[in-house]
């Protein structure tokens, strides 16, 4: 990918505003790394600021806020279904009789190309028997430990959560 | 709780142990690299659990680090060592 | 042994019980891909319930954020990684295991 470094058409006057609202997020990240302690600050303050500084160029600023009820619902959401995952490996795994009836299924993606669909990719991969194999124009191969009608349904509920995360329509 | 912290932790190691025999049995280089999810988040297990018991909080960040590294192992072996079969014949 | 103390147990002894189910698939399951949901799901699921039985007997919050924070990187790289190996044994041409 030759890009020039800052690809997005955004102002200065936006970067800044950007890596204002990033500052406190790394300053608390920092602060959880060095456990609170007050002496860590005086390398923190440079690493955090060098961390800003990196992040807009990687991370370009999204273009419109993130919605909280987005978030809080996507948090939810994933916590309780990765759970129902890992319970439901685990069964099949104890399982003498081994129940696996496994399969790749194509699915269309809806999800513009962008994070949104790096964050899809990984939540499919750690919910109850789905995990993102490959990814090919907009159609994602999903390998299925039980092949069955629902794991559609529940694939577009993933991505219909995961766009109300990123505060965009499908 | 150090009694149990360690207990715990020994159970765990067991399982790496366990979890071995897939690694030396692969079949293919993909299932030899499992390994490194199976250390990765087994392994950050026991360094909490023994930051916990041997009051040792720098196991801690040792643990940041293994899950950071982790990663970093799958990505190295996907970008350079795996080489596919169909790719071997071109060659 | 007062009442957190009972919860801590039960949470660390909830999550062994994942991590051995999860190496257990990693055993037991017939190809790669199969291999790869029993170890990334259980073993994520072992880690978060190990991890929230030690947040509750850390003196410290931020020390039980940082416990979070641990967990989330070990989230978030185990699943990148289980797509990164599934990715690479789809593309080298791994055979699929199904039921026969």
């Amino acid at each position: 990918m030759q890009q020039p470094i800052f690809s997005d058409e955004l102002t200065w006057r936006d970067r800044l505003r950007y890596a204002l609202l990033r500052l406190p997020l790394f300053a608390l990240l920092w602060w959880i790394l060095i456990e609170g302690k007050l002496a860590g600050w005086w390398y923190g303050i440079p690493v955090i600021l060098l961390a800003v500084l990196v992040s807009l160029l990687l991370l370009p600023a999204p273009r419109q806020p993130r919605p909280l009820m987005g978030t809080v619902r996507f948090v939810g959401f994933f916590l309780w279904e990765s759970l129902r995952g890992g319970i439901d490996v685990a069964l099949r795994a104890i399982n003498p009789r081994l129940p696996l009836n496994p399969d790749l299924i194509d699915y269309s993606l809806r999800l513009p190309e962008g994070n949104a669909r790096i964050v899809l990719m990984n939540t499919i991969s750690l919910l109850p028997g789905t995990l993102s194999a490959n990814l090919r124009d907009d159609c994602l191969q999903v390998h299925t430990l039980d092949d069955n009608p629902q794991t559609m349904q529940s694939l577009e509920q993933v991505e219909t959560v995961v766009a109300q995360l990123f505060g965009i329509d499908i | 709780m150090d009694g149990l912290y360690l207990g715990v932790a020994l159970f765990l190691l067991l399982n790496i142990l366990l979890g071995m025999v897939r690694v030396l049995r692969g079949p293919s280089p993909a299932d030899r690299m499992l390994a490194a999810q199976l250390f990765g988040t087994t392994g950050v297990a026991i360094l909490l659990l023994l930051a916990e018991a041997l009051a040792a909080p720098a196991l801690r960040d040792v643990a940041l680090v293994f899950a950071l590294l982790g990663g970093l192992t799958v990505v190295a072996f996907v970008r350079r060592a795996w080489s596919p079969p169909t790719q071997v014949n071109k060659e | 042994m007062g009442i957190i103390e009972w919860v801590t147990t039960i949470f660390l002894l909830a999550g062994a019980f994942f991590f051995f189910a999860g190496t257990l698939g990693l055993l037991r399951f017939p190809d790669v891909y199969n291999r790869l949901h029993a170890l990334t799901k259980a073993d994520n699921v072992g880690l978060g319930l190990i991890t929230i039985g030690l947040m509750l007997q850390v003196d410290n919050w931020v020390l039980a954020l940082k416990l979070l924070l641990i967990w989330f990187l070990v989230l978030l790289t185990s699943a990148t990684a289980a797509h990164l190996i599934a990715n690479a044994a789809l593309r080298g041409g791994l055979p699929l295991w199904r039921r026969p």
